[in-house]
C-alpha cells in the first residue's frame, strides 16, 4: 500500500493556522490547486479526527485556556480500517493484562467476537499485526523459546510512582513546549496524562494537574513542518538525494494535486521539480519556520523553506567524500548567517540607546538574550556598542529595527541609510493620523 | 521514524481510551532519551528518577540531531529553567500558600509579602519564567520573574471558600485587560505574506481577505500587558503593515519613527 500523503492537510492547516478563516471554500481549494470536491473530502476528514468541532475554532487563541498544540491532531489523521480498529485494541488491552503467544490471542479474539457479526481474524493478520506492535516498540517479546509470548511494553509508566509520573509529566511538558523537535514529546505527554490518570480515582481528578504550565507566544504551526522533518535528517544520514516539488512564495498556490486524476490537471499549473542533495535543517525561532539547505546537482549552495516542500522522495546516494566537501563549504558559508543567508560577510556596528537607569536596564538584557554571536564592544552609562559579523543585513536589520528609537545604526553605511528611509515612511503612514492621537 | 502510525490514529486511541490502554512507541522513549541529555534534566528531575527512566529505556538508541539540525536567531537559553518551579508548582497544585520575597524593578527587596501562587508562565521571546500570583496583603494580582524572588516559605492554607473566590479574580483578571488592533498589510508586500502572518501567529487573530484589493487584514486581540510586544514586532516588520486602528499603537509608532529619525539627526517632520 502506498504511504498515505498529509502534504495537502499539513498545507491546508497551516493556511488555516495562519489565515484563520480569511478564505472562503473556493478561494482555499484555489490556493491548495485542488479541486472543490477534494477541498470537502479533505475537511470533512480533518473534521472527523478533530471530533467534528469547527476547524477554525482551533486557532481562537485562549491564553487562559489549556496550552494543548491545536494542530497535533494533523498526527493523529491517518485513516485505519474499520476491522483494524476493532482488533488491534482488542489484542493491546489483552496484553495488557497477560503476557499471550499469537495463538493464544487468535482463541481470546475468537472469543470477545463470538457474539458480533465480525469475522474473527486468522492467523496471519494476527501475526502480521503482532509484527507492526513489535517493530514500533508498542509490544515487546519475552525472553525465551517458540511460541513466543508477547507483552505491552509500557514499563516506563509502570515502574514509575504516582509521584514520579507528576515529575515526569511536569518536565515532559516543559521539553515539549520549549525544544525541538515536538511532537513525539506532545504524544508522550498525552500518554503520560493517561497513565496520570489511571492512578487517581475520578472524583478526585483535578484538570489543573495536567495544565502545569502556561507558554506564551508559541508558533504553534512549526509542528507541521515536523511531518518532514525525520524524512529528511534520514536522507540527510543516509547521505541521498531528494527530489520534491516546490512552492516558493511567488507562487499563489500551496499544494498541488498530483497528476493522477486527469480532472486535476491544470494547464496553466506549471510543477517544477528540484533535486537536491539535503545537508542541514535550520530552525529559525524570530518567526518559527523551518528551512532545508544543501546543494543542487550543480554544486550551488541551496536554501527552500520546508513549509513550501511537498512530495519528497528519495533519489541517489552520494559519495562520502562528496557530502563532506559540501557540508564543509555549508558551514563555512553560514559560519555568520544570522539566519540562512550566504551573502559576503559585513560587520554590522549599532549603537543601543539605554532604558531609563534602571538597575536592570532592558535593552541591554535584550541585546544580550537575542544578540547571537555579536558582541557589546564599548558602554557607557548612557548607550552601548554593539558589534557582529554577518552575512549580509537583510536576516538581522528586522531585529535592529524592532527596537526602535533605542537603536541607530552606524555602520554599513547603506544599513544606515535604509532604515533612515524606512522611518520615514513610517512617520508618513502615522502623520495622517496624529490628529485622533 | 514515520508521524504518521496508525498507533497514533485518532480513530485507534479512542478505543484504547474506553478500555483503559494506552501505548508508548519507540519514538516516544527516543525522544524523551535525547530530552534526558539536555541540562534541564539535570534540574528538572531528580537523580533517582533519571536513573530509573534510563533503566527503563536504555535499550533505545538515541537520535543525535546534531549537525544536521541547526537553530538560529534562537535567544540564549540561560533561564530555562529555575529551581523554585518544583517548590512552586507544588504549592499550586496543593492549593497552599506561601509568602514571598521578591527585588522589584527598582532593585529593592521587598519584605516578605503573603502570597496564593496561581500560575507559572514561560514566554517563548524572553525565554524566562514568571510567577503570577495574588498578594494577600494589597489584594492584587502581581507577576514576577523567578529570577527575581529571593526567597520563598510556606504558610498554611486559607479557607477554600476564600482560595477560590481568588482563582476565580485571577481568571478574570487574565481576560479582563484585552485590547484590539487591526493591521493591513500593504499590497506590495503581500509577497512576504507566510512570513508576516507567522510574525503575527502567537497571538489571537483574524484574518480578512479582500479579493478586489488583494488586501490582507489582521484583527488582532491581545492582552494590555502584551501591548510593548505587539509594538516590537510591529517595528519589526517595519513598512510592510500599518495600523489602521487602534490609537495607542498609531501613536507609539509615529513617536518610534520620530525618535529613530532625530537619533539619525533628522528632527524636520
Amino acid at each position: 500500500m502506498a504511504k498515505e500523503s498529509f502534504d495537502k492537510e499539513i498545507q491546508y492547516l497551516r493556511m488555516l493556522a495562519l489565515t484563520g478563516n480569511a478564505y472562503n471554500r473556493q478561494q482555499f481549494a484555489g490556493r491548495l490547486g485542488i479541486s472543490i470536491h477534494t477541498f470537502d473530502k479533505t475537511i470533512r476528514k480533518l473534521r472527523e479526527v478533530n471530533g467534528e468541532q469547527d476547524l477554525n475554532d482551533l486557532f481562537r487563541y485562549s491564553y487562559v485556556d489549556s496550552a494543548e498544540p491545536t494542530l497535533l491532531f494533523l498526527y493523529r489523521a491517518k485513516s485505519i480500517k474499520e476491522s483494524e480498529s476493532q482488533r488491534l485494541p482488542m489484542i493491546l488491552t489483552a496484553l495488557k493484562q497477560q503476557t499471550m503467544t499469537a495463538t493464544q490471542l487468535l482463541a481470546y479474539c475468537d472469543e470477545q467476537l463470538i457474539d458480533s457479526d465480525t469475522v474473527p481474524p486468522d492467523e496471519k493478520t494476527i501475526r502480521s499485526d503482532l509484527r507492526y506492535l513489535e517493530e514500533i516498540g508498542v509490544i515487546c517479546r519475552e525472553p525465551g523459546t517458540r511460541p513466543y509470548h508477547y507483552r505491552l511494553n509500557n514499563d516506563l509508566t509502570d515502574c514509575l510512582t504516582q509521584a514520579e509520573l507528576i515529575e515526569l509529566y511536569e518536565f515532559v511538558d516543559i521539553m515539549a513546549n520549549t525544544q525541538i523537535p515536538s511532537v513525539q514529546g506532545y504524544l508522550l505527554r498525552d500518554n503520560l496524562k493517561k497513565a496520570l490518570q489511571a492512578t487517581i480515582p475520578a472524583e478526585q481528578w483535578d484538570q489543573r494537574l495536567i495544565e502545569p504550565f502556561h507558554y506564551k507566544y508559541h508558533y504553534d504551526a512549526r509542528i507541521l513542518d515536523e511531518a518532514h522533518l525525520y524524512t529528511l535528517l534520514q536522507m540527510i544520514r543516509a547521505r541521498r538525494q531528494i527530489s520534491f516539488q516546490y512552492f516558493s512564495t511567488k507562487v499563489k498556490n500551496n499544494y498541488s494535486a498530483r497528476q493522477t486524476n486527469p480532472l486535476f490537471t491544470d494547464e496553466n499549473t506549471v510543477v517544477h521539480r528540484h533535486i537536491v542533495l539535503p545537508l542541514q535543517v535550520v530552525y529559525d525561532h524570530q518567526y518559527g519556520r523551518w528551512y532545508l539547505l544543501g546543494v543542487n546537482p550543480k554544486g550551488q549552495i541551496v536554501k527552500f523553506r520546508m513549509s513550501g516542500m511537498i512530495d519528497i522522495v528519495e533519489e541517489k546516494q552520494q559519495s562520502e567524500e562528496h557530502v563532506a566537501k559540501y557540508l564543509a563549504k555549508l558551514q563555512r558559508k553560514t559560519q555568520y548567517s544570522w539566519l540562512v543567508d550566504t551573502g559576503d560577510t559585513i560587520t554590522v556596528q549599532a549603537r543601543f540607546y539605554k532604558a531609563d537607569p534602571l538597575p536592570t536596564d532592558f535593552i541591554r538584557e535584550r541585546v544580550v538574550l537575542q544578540g547571537q554571536w555579536g558582541q557589546i564592544t564599548d558602554e557607557n552609562d548612557e548607550w552601548f556598542i554593539y558589534e557582529i559579523q554577518v552575512n549580509g543585513y537583510i536576516e538581522i536589520r528586522p531585529w535592529l529595527r524592532s527596537f526602535g528609537s533605542s537603536c541607530e545604526v552606524l555602520a554599513p553605511a547603506e544599513l544606515r541609510q535604509s532604515l533612515i528611509d524606512e522611518w520615514k515612511e513610517i512617520q508618513a503612514y502615522y502623520e495622517s493620523v496624529r490628529e485622533d492621537f | 521514524m514515520n508521524l504518521f502510525e496508525k498507533i497514533f490514529s485518532y480513530q485507534l486511541t479512542s478505543v484504547l481510551e474506553e478500555h483503559g490502554t494506552y501505548t508508548l512507541t519507540t519514538q516516544e522513549r527516543i525522544w524523551l532519551k535525547t530530552m534526558l541529555d539536555h541540562p534541564i534534566a539535570g534540574e528538572a528531575l531528580s537523580a533517582d528518577l533519571i536513573a530509573k527512566i534510563i533503566d527503563c529505556i536504555s535499550e533505545e538508541q538515541q537520535l543525535l540531531f546534531q549537525p544536521a539540525l541547526v537553530e538560529k536567531a534562537g535567544s540564549h537559553q540561560y533561564h530555562m529553567y529555575h529551581t523554585l518551579i518544583q517548590p512552586l508548582r507544588k504549592s499550586i497544585r496543593q492549593q497552599e500558600c506561601v509568602s514571598i520575597q521578591y527585588e522589584n524593578k527598582h532593585g529593592q527587596v521587598t519584605g516578605m509579602q503573603p502570597a496564593v501562587p496561581w500560575r507559572l508562565e514561560f514566554s517563548m521571546v524572553k525565554r524566562e519564567w514568571y510567577l503570577i500570583w495574588y498578594n494577600l496583603r494589597s489584594q492584587v494580582a502581581m507577576t514576577t520573574r523567578l529570577i527575581r524572588i529571593t526567597q520563598i516559605e510556606d504558610l498554611p492554607a486559607i479557607e477554600s471558600t476564600q482560595y477560590n473566590q481568588i482563582q476565580q479574580y485571577m481568571e478574570q483578571k487574565a481576560t479582563a485587560n484585552q485590547h484590539q488592533a487591526l493591521i493591513q498589510i500593504l499590497p506590495q508586500y503581500n509577497i512576504e505574506l507566510s512570513r508576516i502572518l507567522h510574525a503575527f501567529s502567537c497571538f489571537e487573530k483574524q484574518v480578512e481577505f479582500s479579493e478586489d484589493t488583494q488586501t490582507y487584514r489582521i484583527h488582532l486581540v491581545f492582552d494590555g500587558s502584551e501591548t510593548h510586544y505587539v509594538l516590537s514586532k510591529l517595528r519589526s516588520l517595519g513598512k510592510r503593515v500599518v495600523v489602521l486602528e487602534n490609537n495607542y499603537l498609531q501613536w507609539r509608532l509615529f513617536d518610534a519613527s520620530t525618535k529613530a529619525l532625530s537619533r539619525y539627526g533628522i528632527d524636520q517632520i
